[in-house]
């Protein structure tokens, strides 16, 4: 019909304009002054409403949690394990020994980490028996922690060398396990690295045969357990390579503990790490 | 040139043409002024398609050359086959018809189909770039784009599906048996199919037979054809092979293609087969007329319009937020797909599909079919219904309505299902006008029909003698017997010329040797021949008196438009007529004069018996009915009143001026409700003239129109902004047909041409199931209604997610394919299921929807559905998603602004709010439970927002909770999918669902309450606040 025919641009324009604001009805967008007044004193009434309704809802909800352990750990069967230094973008290590400046990061990131380790720290601290699950009392407001001191990680420690052997092409990473509540890992759990290509890194673990003692378990939560200090094994890297630049890919598993997974399909970091690291000269 | 314009003619037929009116260009002039403007001249140009056939005028000798044929011998058979494939097989072209890949890829690209070509298409860029850049999650977007293309293909076929199926139903109905045809050829007469038929094949036809392509006649016994399918004119013609009138469609010796020979035979030369002849030039002008979009088609371009805005610019605004704090642009394009995805009803489209076919299949059961799905909602906006008279306002069949007898007018039954009659039969008169109604008859009832119902039973004679038969044997019963007991002596058939039809009896009285002659006809053609009239058995003179009262009765009979018969009878007396006398028709050897004047009988084709009922519904619920008939305008008056199209107080202009006397032109048009315009009248109007009458008068009849005619009266109608609905049988009423926004064909009564352009057929061709349809299409866009605002709702649910994602850099709260399982998978049976949903109240008592004005989706509808129930839903599924991570450990302060670091694929060491740290594929597991919880909390809130759904006003406990099962089966899928997503599926990974423990399946459901408890609120507020600002802007 003629009537659907196309209206001219400026009378679409037009229409806009009016649409916009209507000088004769004083209508703005479609509504006056007041009808827009009282739309909006409803909608602020009404999501006044809501968000108050939401927040109470919320509040009963968070009132059902205790704050101290999470109500669910289901998800967090098994820890995973992760390495410190992490680089920044994926766990890549490239660095020239000769060049401080490549390994700057990883430094100060290790010397960052580890200064919770530090003996100034753990004054607090317990000597634990080592070996055993160090359950306490479940009556205790604050649990204690047992102390971790950075002399167990011998060369890796930062006291002698400050640059962790980056300097001398046997970087040190460390190794550790993700905090879990409540976890208590059985047997005698320990961190096994293995290169990719043999023969072409020698691998010293500290402590001794990278053992994480059973005593730095069970961890009772940041709140109750703010002082817990989670076992660390540090990996010492000796790269044997007669190239200028070589190339190690390190594959970290946790070890000798029936209930700690480390082979898992789907994720690539439950009790298990790999990481690569590229050294040149 | 005077000469050569009389060879060309017009297709237009007027069904009452003046035969000598032939200036054509007069006519034209004034069709033209009837359009207005430019464009519709052209169109009218086209109506007028010229007609140059000159055959009728040429001698055999001339029609033989022509044709290369021989009257005797007819065509060879090699020179036949010539023809045929020169000229192509003598069919009807059926309607070009869209392809069917066409249409296929209309389906893939229409609706929101683009909307997700787009989001797939992203999808796949991103794809490529972290491909590129080793990203391990990159193959996710290939999987997403994937299943967005196999989601708009799928629904795409499943669109095209239904329309075909839906198609298919009229293609059933256009498969005709092959018809045959007597045709001379090589000297031999022999059959051969109607389809082989070829220009100067000579062709014999019988009564019975359809014509099998345009004709002109060389020999002719007694031929009538019914030219109704293409006139409009329902009284047989009689044919010969005389060349009686310039115009072809007027001159006698052509018969039309596809019309009936009645009776007689004849015998005639092929001129025109298939799209050459008439029938086919008409039918090809009716796909010429441009098909109107359906309003609901209107509708849903509207709706697909509104939320592919909010989703194009929410994804804009969003996608500017994204990058301008700092997100990638890849991550901003991830961001932009999900809000489409979010925002498009993807189910929606195929649902309303399936409301729409549902509700065609319930009006297929009420005797609409509906060709176009979408018909199924216009004819509920109907708000003029132009309808024929005969068939659909009417039985289609005459029935005896009045007699007169003893100075008397008594009426009789005329329903369809009549047993009895209750009109006093005590009368020796009536004794006497029985026997003459029951002797003086020709027609019979075919044998073999003993237990049908009089009213259905099949007779051999014509309309009115079938009446008069039928009468007779439901009041006497044993027609026949009475007919056996008094032998039939001699008879003299009606004819034109002497217009009674008289027969001569022996009586049934033994004692009685007595003849007695019979005699019926025009009443006073009758009334001339007799002497004496009967009063209460009695002879009395015929004198002025008496005379005057048979005017008066003959002249309001007439009045009621029915047509009235004369009866009279003589007994011949015994002496003059001995047994043995001679009868003799031709010489008429016995008395035709001075007989006795017995009554008169009337008849009328009357309405159905449902239609008055109907009529007064559509008054009710707003819609104006307009009769359109080619019959006299004292006979539609006489039925419109009948059946209150025009209501019982309301007059017309002419009845005023009758009532007080003053010449027409006098009386204020505004006065009159009523109008009853003549065909004539309507030639000459113009534009505004016609406008006039449809805005004036709520009541109009047109009379004496030519089936043309419609499709200005349609225009007209149009042009008020109705959507207007319009019956039709005849091939010429296509265009009519198609012009309408909803074209309804009769089924059974209908020609193929008027059913090919039709939207609807009525399978019974009555008018009342054209109400029950209009009932039908109006629950069905109330019904759509609530559907699109259960859809709507939970977009706002989907939607949400990705705004605080993006703006609180919290770990997704629900994903993409999550998504789709909500629009494809739980919400699709419960969207269906409101189709479903009775009436909130009598839907046939407001009026018809205003097509600019009552929009299916309207403001009200988008913002409580966006704003109010969406939010709600969405602040109920947040609490699910916090509940989730709180209890998992993560709590609330925690998550907000954790995006980076949790999808860090090589942070495996993130600290929850307890110290416990967590690795990518832990937190992505967690994240799942997030998902599945969110889309379980919108779940459980959607069975909420569908009990709601099922009124808009009412509560839902005055609609009745547990009356629409099918609700209940919505939602009893709805959970039943969402289970099985959660604990059937939760181990397929690639679904990202996981088993989900116990309570969360309860977190949302305060909101779910909240959600009927506040809809409640808001219904009573309307219910109890009519007009107040509350109705105006919570009443969608």
């Amino acid at each position: 019909m003629s009537k659907e025919e196309k209206k001219p641009f400026s009378q679409t324009m037009a229409e806009w304009r009016q649409f916009v604001y209507n000088p004769r009805s004083g209508e703005f967008l479609g509504r006056t002054a007041k009808s827009w007044g009282l739309i909006l004193l409803f909608y602020l009434v009404f999501y006044g409403f809501l968000a108050a309704l939401f927040t109470f809802t919320m509040w009963v909800m968070l009132q059902t949690l205790s704050g101290d352990i999470p109500k669910y750990r289901d998800r967090i069967r098994s820890p995973g394990l992760m390495i410190s230094p992490k680089p920044v973008t994926a766990l890549e290590f490239y660095f020239n020994k000769s060049d401080s400046q490549s390994y700057a990061e990883y430094v100060s990131t290790l010397k960052q980490f580890l200064k919770s380790y530090d003996d100034s720290k753990q004054s607090k601290n317990i000597a634990c028996t080592a070996g055993k699950l160090f359950e306490q009392n479940e009556d205790r407001a604050i649990k204690q922690a047992c102390q971790f001191n950075r002399t167990k990680l011998g060369s890796c420690s930062g006291v002698e060398d400050d640059t962790f052997g980056y300097a001398k092409g046997t970087p040190c990473v460390l190794v550790k396990m993700n905090r879990i509540i409540g976890l208590k890992p059985e047997g005698e759990p320990h961190i096994e690295c293995l290169p990719k290509e043999e023969g072409k890194v020698q691998i010293t673990y500290f402590p001794d045969g990278g053992m994480i003692d059973l005593m730095y378990f069970p961890y009772y939560g940041k709140k109750l357990h703010a002082d817990y200090l989670q076992p660390l094994v540090a990996v010492q890297l000796a790269i044997i390579s007669n190239r200028t630049k070589e190339e190690v890919t390190i594959e970290c598993k946790i070890m000798g503990s029936p209930n700690l997974k480390n082979e898992d399909d789907r994720d690539k970091f439950l009790g298990r790490i790999s990481f690569k690291i590229q050294m040149s000269e | 040139m005077g000469k050569k314009r009389s060879d060309i003619y017009s297709v237009e037929i007027h069904g009452t043409q003046d035969p000598e009116k032939t200036d054509k260009e007069d006519e034209e002039e004034k069709y033209k002024d009837l359009k207005g403007n430019k464009k519709k001249s052209k169109k009218t140009e086209d109506l007028k398609k010229e007609l140059d056939l000159d055959d009728h005028k040429l001698s055999k000798e001339e029609l033989e050359e022509k044709y290369t044929t021989s009257i005797s011998k007819g065509l060879t058979s090699a020179r036949a086959a010539e023809i045929l494939a020169r000229d192509g097989p003598n069919a009807l072209t059926p309607p070009k018809s869209t392809p069917e890949i066409i249409k296929f890829l209309k389906q893939m690209v229409g609706g929101f189909s683009i909307l997700l070509w787009v989001g797939a298409l992203l999808c796949w860029i991103a794809f490529g770039i972290q491909v590129a850049q080793g990203v391990a999650s990159a193959f996710d977007n290939l999987y997403l784009g994937v299943v967005l293309a196999l989601v708009v293909i799928l629904t795409g076929i499943f669109a095209y599906y239904q329309e075909a199926k839906s198609t298919n139903i009229m293609a059933s109905f256009s498969k005709m048996i092959p018809q045959q045809a007597l045709v001379i050829r090589d000297g031999e007469k022999r059959e051969v199919s109607a389809e082989q038929l070829v220009v100067g094949d000579m062709v014999e036809i019988k009564g019975g037979d359809r014509i099998p392509a345009d004709i002109r006649l060389i020999f002719a016994q007694g031929c009538k054809v019914d030219n109704s399918s293409l006139t409009g004119e329902s009284e047989p013609q009689s044919r010969s092979c005389d060349f009686t009138h310039e115009n072809p469609l007027e001159t006698k010796n052509i018969a039309f293609y596809s019309t009936t020979c009645l009776e007689g035979t004849a015998t005639g030369m092929v001129i025109n087969t298939g799209d050459q002849t008439i029938i086919g030039r008409i039918a090809s002008l009716a796909s010429g007329v441009g098909n109107e979009k359906t309003p609901i088609a209107i509708e849903i371009e509207h709706f697909v319009h509104i939320v592919a805005g909010v989703a194009v610019s929410i994804g804009v605004l969003f996608f500017i937020i994204a990058v301008s704090m700092k997100y990638k642009v890849l991550d901003s394009i991830i961001f932009l797909i999900g809000i489409i995805v979010a925002n498009v009803p993807e189910g929606l489209l195929a649902t309303v599909t399936v409301s729409l076919s549902l509700t065609a299949k319930r009006m297929a059961k009420k005797n609409c079919l509906v060709k176009n799905l979408e018909a199924v909602e216009t004819l509920g906006s109907t708000s003029i219904i132009c309808s024929d008279k005969t068939g659909t306002l009417t039985q289609n069949r005459m029935t005896v309505a009045h007699l007169w007898f003893d100075d008397q007018i008594y009426s009789a039954d005329t329903s369809e299902e009549q047993t009895t009659q209750s009109f006093d039969q005590s009368s020796q008169s009536w004794a006497a006008l029985s026997k003459v109604v029951t002797l003086c008859n020709r027609a019979e009832f075919k044998p073999g029909q003993e237990n049908v119902p009089i009213m259905k039973r099949v007779v051999v004679g014509d309309a009115s003698e079938t009446a008069l038969l039928k009468f007779a044997e439901v009041i006497l019963g044993d027609v026949m017997g009475i007919r056996k007991r008094n032998r039939k002596l001699a008879e003299i058939p009606f004819n034109s010329t002497n217009k009674f039809q008289l027969s001569i009896h022996e009586t049934e009285d033994p004692n009685d040797k007595r003849f007695l002659m019979v005699m019926k006809g025009a009443p006073e053609r009758i009334l001339e021949r007799c002497s004496t009239i009967m009063i209460n058995g009695e002879e009395q003179p015929l004198d002025r008196e008496r005379a005057e009262a048979f005017q008066t009765a003959y002249m309001e009979l007439g009045g009621l438009g029915e047509r009235v018969l004369g009866f009279c009878h003589l007994y011949l007396p015994e002496d003059e007529f001995p047994d043995t006398y001679p009868f003799d028709t031709d010489s008429m050897n016995f008395p035709t004069s001075n007989l006795c004047f017995v009554g008169l009988l009337s008849m009328i084709d009357p309405p159905r018996s449902t239609v008055p009922d109907a009529v007064s519904k559509c008054r009710s619920a707003g819609i104006k009915v307009i009769m359109v008939t080619g019959d006299h305008p004292i006979t539609a008056k006489a039925i419109a009143k009948s059946v209150g199209i025009i209501s019982a107080n309301s007059e017309t202009v002419e009845d005023i001026a009758k009532r007080l006397n003053v010449p027409v032109e006098q009386v204020n048009k505004e006065d009159a409700r009523a109008a009853v315009i003549n065909g004539m009248e309507l030639k000459d109007m113009t534009t505004e003239q016609l406008d006039e009458i449809l805005i004036n008068h709520s009541e109009i009849v047109f009379a004496r129109t030519s089936p043309q005619q419609k499709l200005i009266i349609v225009e007209g109608c149009q042009r008020q902004d109705a959507v207007v609905a319009v019956t039709g049988d005849g091939v010429n009423d296509s265009p009519a047909l198609k012009k309408a926004d909803i074209g309804i064909a009769m089924g059974i009564a209908g020609s193929d041409a008027a059913k090919n352009a039709a939207d609807m057929i009525l399978l019974d061709d009555n008018f009342a199931s054209i109400v029950t349809g209009v009932e039908e299409g109006r629950l069905i866009f109330d019904n759509l209604k609530k559907t699109i605002a259960y859809t709507l709702t939970k977009n706002i649910a989907e939607l949400c997610p990705f705004l605080i994602y993006i703006i609180a850099s919290v770990p997704l709260p629900i994903g993409t394919i999550t998504i789709l399982f909500i629009d494809l998978g739980t919400d699709i049976i419960p969207s269906v299921a409101l189709a479903y949903e009775k009436a909130e109240s009598d839907i046939m008592n407001r009026r018809p929807r205003h097509k600019k004005k009552d929009r299916l989706v309207n403001e009200q509808l988008a913002v409580y559905s966006y704003l109010q129930i969406g939010i709600i839903q969405s602040i109920g599924a947040f609490l699910a998603y916090f509940t989730v991570y709180a209890e998992q450990g993560w709590l609330p302060n925690t998550l907000l602004g954790l995006r980076v670091n949790w999808e860090d694929d090589y942070y495996n060491d993130i600290e929850d709010s307890y110290g416990q740290e967590w690795t990518r594929y832990q937190r992505t597991y967690l994240q799942w439970t997030g998902y599945t919880a969110f889309f379980v909390s919108i779940t459980i809130q959607q069975v909420a927002d569908l009990i709601i759904r099922k009124t808009r006003r009412n509560s839902i406990f005055q609609q009745g909770l547990l009356r629409n099962k099918v609700i209940w089966v919505g939602i009893v899928s709805q959970i039943a999918i969402a289970l099985i997503l959660s604990y059937g599926l939760g181990s397929v990974t690639a679904l990202n669902f996981t088993p989900l423990r116990v309570q969360y399946w309860f977190v949302a459901m305060p909101y779910a309450i909240l959600i009927w408890v506040y809809d409640e609120i808001r219904k009573l507020f309307i219910r109890q606040y009519p007009g107040s600002w509350w109705d105006k802007n919570m009443y969608y």
